[in-house]
């Protein structure tokens, strides 16, 4: 019954009809048959009425003084001019012995009538002929009112046999040729009315699941109902494109707000040696004869210099798209710390930095996807903790994979920035889209998110599965 | 032997012609026949009448029996003007009767008694046959009984004790239709009718076999009352079997016959069955 179940509609309804049509063959053969075996008895009764009324008359007289010749030859005349149905035909006395019968070798005289016997019908009580060739037929010979002695006949009923095999035979291939007949058309008509639906299917199952609209040119001239649907289902798929449209578009400005952020903050971060770097020069330009004082304020250009080239790098690698396959490496988290130490310090926050991994542990999982993932939400925690706040990241490596914690002293996340972060729901239009950034980074990695509120501080910690294999890449 | 007598009977239009000169002018002359012989061949009796009226110049009227016994007892009494008949009531009522022609077989007119039996059975004389059922043709056939009662007699033995059970069937070719179908195991039957069949039957003359063959017999003869013999329709009669080969009617009746001619029959060729009456009159 599963199996059937896991069957194509169309060949279920075609295997119904099948089932149904031999159903009413079968009813049908039945009947045909049981019509034409009911004919063949009356006939076979009629046939040895007739036979042995006929012998009654004939033989009454002769039978009744024993004359064995007599007997013998009205049997021979009527076996030969018969249509050869009478196969044997055995006239006995009153005492059951054979007086003459028209093959005297099968039927000697003076021999018992019941060894004959064997499956002999009465003549008032015929039955179906059945699929034998032969039937014996027995039957009182009765002279002026008095039974005188007994007849029996056997009749050849090959023929009959014959003609019932070749009816059961045409019913046979006649129920064969409709039931597989029935079962093609049926098999073509549900076929055909489900093919806009398998184009439904196909369609919204196209391009690794992306649904694409229909041409309405494969919708069934006729099919009202099917049009429509079409027409529904590609308002559908337009909708769902347009939506992916505008989440794409919204990903962009948040990368755009990230980046302007970043941007103020490196602002802010160049701005802070450049007094330095001017008061040098300054200075240079002051004391250019005094060689100590020379070699202190380049000492000092250098530095800040220095310091401006790591922040410009660090800005560089976190936007490089080309190698996002390259491992995570302790240069990456340095850089980390840079990008939101800028933040962090023009907000007067206190971070508090904690890395606990070996280079060749972090190498299992890509810097660009896990830099995007820390920055998002250190950024996040920057911006909850507020001015003079506290925030902190903790990143471990164990047997457990990589886990990212940071934390923040912040009033916590509202409901629909815990629901960009943490639910498989689509998010509510509006807000930004950082948190869901990191949600969908964290789940191609395999990981998890995890949420929770700590005394006054509000933590956010990532887990990802390690990656085995991938550590030398 | 009476069995040949009813087609051959025919023969004796000539006869009929005599005696319709004799008082019953107008009158188609009378021939008794019985179907012991042959007894389903109409086309032969179509043509000997053919023949025989062609021969006397009148119609001829068959009269047909079933036993010898009730052809006899017409001719004696009147009822016909000639008989085919077979040799052994012949020679019983010879005092009565005058012999008009002797059909000629195979060039003499003479034939033999055969005792059948299955083709498939073992039996090589009369005595083999002790215990079985045997199909004799008439009471009053010289071949059809007389044969074998005779040989029996000169064994010391009856029919009716030395086979288990006996019938009359009635007609030769009933004989061999007993034994072939297996009725009976054995049968006497007339030598002549057996050939015939051998020609027109052969598969049932192939289901049986001759045990023995009797010495030559006189064959069935054409008679009629002795006191009616010198009238003229009688001898018209006789003469039409004596030309009977001389027509193109009358050949073609010999030919389905199976017969040359007619002669004229002498008493002598009938002492064989005389001796044969002899032998059984001697028993009983």
């Amino acid at each position: 019954m599963r199996r059937l179940r896991r069957l194509p509609i169309g060949a279920r309804a075609a295997l119904a009809a099948a089932a149904m049509t031999a159903a009413v063959g079968l009813l049908a053969s039945w009947l045909v048959l049981t019509a034409l075996a009911e004919t063949q008895r009356d006939r076979l009764a009629e046939v040895v009425r007739m036979h042995v009324d006929g012998l009654s008359l004939a033989l009454g007289p002769a039978a009744q003084r024993r004359d064995i010749w007599e007997i013998y030859d009205t049997l021979d005349r009527a076996a030969a001019t018969g249509d050869g149905r009478l196969a044997l035909t055995v006239v006995a006395d009153d005492r059951g012995l054979v007086l003459a019968a028209s093959d005297p070798r099968r039927a000697p005289t003076d021999s018992a009538l019941a060894a004959l016997m064997d499956e002999a019908q009465p003549i008032d009580a015929l039955g179906d002929p059945g699929l034998s060739a032969r039937l014996r037929v027995l039957a009182p010979l009765a002279h002026q009112g008095r039974r005188v002695g007994d007849i029996l006949t056997e009749l050849d009923v090959a023929d009959l046999v014959t003609e019932r095999r070749r009816v059961t035979l045409a019913l046979l291939i006649g129920n064969t040729i409709a039931t597989a007949s029935l079962t093609l058309a049926s098999y073509l008509v549900v076929r055909r009315a489900l093919r806009p639906l398998e184009t439904l299917a196909r369609r919204m199952g196209d391009a690794d699941g992306a649904p694409t609209a229909i041409p309405l040119d494969e919708a069934p001239r006729s099919g009202g109902e099917i049009a429509r649907l079409f027409r529904t289902y590609n308002g559908m798929v337009a909708a769902i494109a347009d939506k992916a449209d505008a989440g794409r578009r919204l990903a962009e400005r948040e990368r755009f707000v990230s980046l302007g952020r970043l941007a103020s903050s490196l602002a802010h971060e160049i701005n802070n040696p450049l007094g330095g770097l001017l008061a040098a020069a300054d200075t240079l330009r002051s004391y250019a004869d005094r060689p100590e004082v020379v070699r202190s304020s380049a000492g000092l250009i250098e530095r800040g210099l220095s310091r401006l080239r790591d922040v410009a790098q660090a800005a560089l690698d976190q936007h490089r798209i080309a190698d996002d396959a390259a491992p995570m490496t302790p240069e990456d988290v340095d850089d980390m710390r840079l990008l939101i130490g800028a933040e962090t310090g023009r907000l007067g926050q206190r971070l508090d930095w904690r890395v606990a991994a070996e280079p060749a542990a972090l190498a299992q999982w890509p810097a660009t996807r896990l830099r995007q993932i820390a920055l998002n939400l250190l950024l996040n925690a920057s911006a909850a903790a507020g001015r003079g706040g506290r925030l902190g990241l903790a990143l471990t490596v164990g047997d457990g994979g990589l886990r990212l914690e940071v934390r923040d002293d912040g009033p916590g996340l509202g409901a629909a920035a815990l629901a960009r972060l943490t639910s498989a729901e689509a998010p509510p239009p509006g807000g930004g889209l950082g948190l869901r950034l990191v949600r969908e980074l964290a789940i191609e990695l395999g990981g998890s998110i995890e949420h929770a509120r700590d005394g006054a501080e509000t933590v956010v910690a990532v887990t990802l599965p390690g990656r085995p294999g991938t550590r030398e890449a | 032997m009476p069995t040949v007598a009813t087609r051959r009977g025919v023969l004796f239009g000539g006869g009929v012609a005599a005696l319709a000169a004799r008082g019953r002018a107008g009158a188609p002359m009378r021939l008794g026949l019985t179907p012991v012989f042959l007894d389903n061949d109409a086309e032969v009796i179509g043509a000997l009448r053919e023949a025989l009226s062609d021969g006397v110049g009148g119609a001829i009227e068959l009269v047909q029996r079933r036993t010898y016994q009730e052809v006899t007892g017409l001719l004696l009494q009147g009822g016909v003007d000639a008989a085919w008949l077979c040799g052994y009531p012949f020679l019983q009522h010879e005092a009565a009767l005058t012999l008009l022609g002797a059909p000629v077989w195979r060039g003499r007119p003479l034939y033999r008694s055969y005792l059948i039996a299955a083709a498939d059975d073992a039996a090589q004389a009369l005595a083999d046959l002790a215990g079985g059922a045997h199909a004799f043709s008439d009471p009053d056939s010289n071949s059809g009984w007389l044969v074998t009662a005779s040989d029996l007699a000169r064994l010391g033995k009856r029919p009716e004790t030395f086979f288990d059970r006996t019938l009359f069937a009635w007609g030769h070719r009933n004989v061999v239709r007993a034994v072939a179908s297996g009725l009976t195991r054995s049968g006497s039957v007339d030598g002549y009718v057996w050939e015939a069949l051998a020609a027109s039957e052969p598969a049932l003359i192939a289901r049986t076999r001759v045990v023995s063959r009797s010495e030559l017999l006189g064959f069935p003869p054409f008679v009629a009352r002795r006191d009616r013999g010198s009238e003229a329709d009688v001898a018209a009669f006789r003469a039409a079997l004596m030309g009977l080969h001389d027509s193109a009617a009358g050949r073609e009746a010999l030919v389905l016959l199976h017969l040359d001619r007619v002669a004229p029959g002498r008493r002598a060729d009938f002492n064989g069955i005389a001796s044969r009456m002899a032998d059984v009159a001697g028993l009983r």
